[in-house]
């Protein structure tokens, strides 16, 4: 069959495929090719002066400090939060299998963190760390021990505001998760306590490899939102104190619309992108080589 | 087939007399305009609000879309909007520190222009230190692109009962108000001695600021950093020693704690207040320091007193589809009559010396006369381009070394160096 002829039978196909194409033309390979190309150069939104610079942004940016900060902290919150979140995801999943008294209310409850908007919950958790009136450092206080900055301290602001994260997204773990177990069949688990398996002996063995490729998805998804975090370090702290929660995210965000920076804010998204690209090419790799 | 012709008869019928009607029912008159306005939210767009619905009663055919939005999304969405040229806006409030990029990108009206057209000039009443902030390039002779809106400067405030308990009532340098603060900490457990808002970036540049201009120091000189001076050391070390006297985590405050404590009464003395924040502060329903707190001008040390000026100025983009409504607009916001109704209900300072000079709103807000000085004496920030990049490296480092990461020197180097990197 020659090409011609290949082409003549599949050009239904083509037809039909081409508009969705179009679209991701538009939507996605526009825009990643139009930051590629604004990383290059030295461009400034305001005064629109443009000039090719080559790879002197990344360069430049890399060898910042702050740039440097930034993405230490955001390797370090993305590390801390996914598997803070997968890990406490499954123990909810497994907390939640089987039938219970009060099962429904409870998982609404459970889930209830993630349907409210960031913005919302940084605004009762801004509350809640607040030095003087916060209800975390009052409960402290009740137990006699000295008030905690808890967005205000540089050695513990990053962790606070990795808790509103793993707070808000552990439900969104233990959904997948629980769907994932709930898809098994109980026979499975029957059989291993028949074997004469523990509880942590099935769950070792049997639940979490039966649930691994779940877990690889929760762990991939978290991983890529996490290293983009944004709008909980500018909703509580901006940043700081110092550099203290300083994230790639954040640094692109003051490049590109507070200084109109767009040549280095580029620059640095492309850095994100092939970090996230790298994670999640490992994720899918791995969760392929699972389903095969 | 039969249906398809009662269909087309119908739509002969009615299209037609609708258009008739349609015709006939608009009355004759002005044509209306829509103004659409980017400003500020909280009481600067109730300010907006009540001189937009103001005109809009003397001039019914205009109506205004008011987009209330914080300060940060203020200048993205503006900026984004004005490089493009679409005309979204017809109105915008700016931020002095961002006016002279704006200007200088000819993004702006030309007021001088419009002025000539109807054969006026700017009028003399509106005080003559800060009507050159919308001109550029920056001084009496630049050409106009903006009128000054909002009269903000930075001032000074303290309980002046408590001055006057440890014998600090006329504090006419830092270093006295340094030793009020020991006193205050010594002798008053339970209240704040100093209070600023100590968040990187623009608040604690801002609070800074009067401190480092009063050491002499300087920002730029001739276009080059000038934070390598034995002045900026003693003014950070000073603020430092200073710092040691605010609450644990003031390195996160921002206004709306700082508000709070002045109100409460529990700061005695505040560095940094803004016109815009003390608008109740003599309203008993909100206020518990009723005739207790006194704002002033900053104190002075090695150089007079310097207050900030952070006016909020309104121009009209180039590409707007009514340039001339938003100049009458614009003309009538800025109009003494107008600023007072907006400072009588709202508190937003006015950018008048005759407004300032209003019996009825001194009596209101008693800090007037001081808030007409540092309007017609204080210092702006540098008219650069690279303001906004100085200012988070400077604030950036300020309070690396308020939270003890970074000593005054290596602050300060640290700040020159980045310095000279933005403006080279």
């Amino acid at each position: 069959m020659t090409v011609l002829q290949r082409v003549r039978r599949d050009s239904f196909y083509y037809i039909i495929f081409a508009p969705a194409f179009l679209v991701i033309v538009f939507l996605t390979i526009y825009p990643v090719l139009s930051v590629l190309i604004n990383s290059l150069f030295d461009y400034n939104f305001l005064s629109a002066d443009k000039e090719l610079i080559g790879f002197e942004n990344f360069v430049k940016i890399i060898g910042e400090a702050i740039f440097q900060r930034a993405f230490l902290n955001t390797v370090i919150f993305s590390l801390v939060a996914t598997t803070a979140e997968a890990t406490l995801g499954l123990i909810l999943a497994l907390l939640f299998y089987g039938r219970f008294a009060g099962k429904r209310a409870t998982m609404t409850a459970v889930i209830f963190p993630m349907m409210l908007s960031t913005m919302v919950i940084c605004a009762i958790w801004k509350t809640m760390y607040h030095h003087d009136i916060g209800v975390l450092n009052y409960l402290i206080g009740v137990l006699g021990m000295e008030p905690v900055g808890w967005l205000t301290n540089k050695r513990v602001a990053l962790f606070s505001v990795m808790i509103v994260d793993i707070w808000q997204w552990t439900p969104f773990a233990f959904i997948i998760i629980q769907a994932g177990l709930n898809s098994v069949p109980p026979e499975l688990f029957e059989a291993a306590g028949i074997d004469g398996a523990g509880y942590f002996r099935t769950l070792v063995h049997v639940t979490i490899p039966v649930l691994f490729s779940q877990i690889l998805m929760v762990f991939l998804l978290r991983t890529i939102d996490t290293f983009r975090v944004f709008d909980k370090v500018y909703a509580l702290t901006q940043g700081g104190p110092g550099n203290a929660t300083e994230t790639v995210s954040y640094f692109v965000y003051r490049e590109g619309f507070s200084f109109f920076n767009i040549g280095r804010a580029s620059a640095a998204s492309v850095y994100v992108l092939l970090v996230i690209s790298i994670i999640a090419g490992a994720y899918i790799r791995r969760i392929l080589k699972q389903e095969v | 087939m039969r249906r398809v012709m009662i269909f087309t008869v119908l739509a002969l019928l009615i299209v037609p007399s609708m258009l008739y009607a349609r015709g006939q029912s608009e009355p004759e008159g002005p044509e209306m305009v829509t103004l659409t306005i980017a400003g500020r939210d909280g009481a600067y767009g109730d300010a907006m609000q009540l001189a937009a619905d103001a005109y809009s009663a003397q001039n019914p055919n205009v109506s205004f879309e008011i987009l209330k939005l914080s300060g940060s999304s203020l200048l993205e969405q503006t900026v984004v909007d004005l490089g493009s040229g679409t005309g979204t806006y017809d109105l915008l409030m700016i931020d002095d520190p961002n006016a002279p990029r704006m200007m200088q990108a000819g993004w702006l009206a030309d007021l001088d222009k419009l002025y000539a057209a109807r054969g006026e000039s700017p009028d003399p009443d509106l005080i003559a230190n800060v009507l050159q902030l919308g001109r550029h390039p920056y001084g009496p002779d630049g050409t106009l692109y903006a009128l000054p809106h909002v009269g903000n400067v930075e001032l000074f405030a303290y309980r002046r009962d408590l001055a006057e308990k440890y014998g600090h009532s006329s504090a006419q340098t830092w270093s006295d108000v340094l030793a009020a603060a020991k006193d205050i900490a010594a002798g008053e457990p339970d209240v704040t001695p100093i209070l600023f808002r100590g968040s990187k970036g623009n608040p604690i540049v801002t609070g800074f600021l009067p401190i480092y201009w009063a050491f002499g120091a300087e920002i730029l000189v001739d276009g080059r950093p000038a934070f390598d001076t034995p002045q900026a050391l003693n003014a950070l070390n000073f603020f430092l020693e200073l710092a040691a006297y605010a609450p644990e985590g003031v390195s996160m405050y921002q206004s709306a704690q700082v508000r709070d404590a002045l109100y409460s009464g529990a700061a005695a003395i505040v560095i940094e207040v803004w016109p815009g924040w003390i608008g109740q502060l003599e309203n008993p329903e909100v206020s518990s320091v009723v005739g207790k707190v006194s704002v002033a001008n900053h104190p002075g040390q090695v150089e007079a007193s310097s207050s900030l000026i952070g006016v909020w100025l309104l121009g009209i983009p180039k590409d707007s589809e009514n340039i001339d409504t938003a100049f009458d607009f614009l003309q009538f916001i800025t109009s003494a009559e107008v600023q007072r109704d907006i400072a009588m209900e709202t508190g937003i300072p006015p950018t008048r010396v005759s407004v300032h000079q209003d019996a009825a709103l001194i009596d209101k807000y008693p800090w007037y006369p001081p808030q007409l000085a540092g309007l017609q004496g204080g210092v702006a920030r540098p008219r650069t381009d690279y303001w906004g990049e100085i200012e988070t490296a400077f604030g950036g480092f300020l309070q690396q070394a308020l939270i003890g990461d970074l000593t005054a020197e290596e602050a300060l180097a640290e700040i020159q160096k980045k310095v000279e990197e933005i403006v080279r």
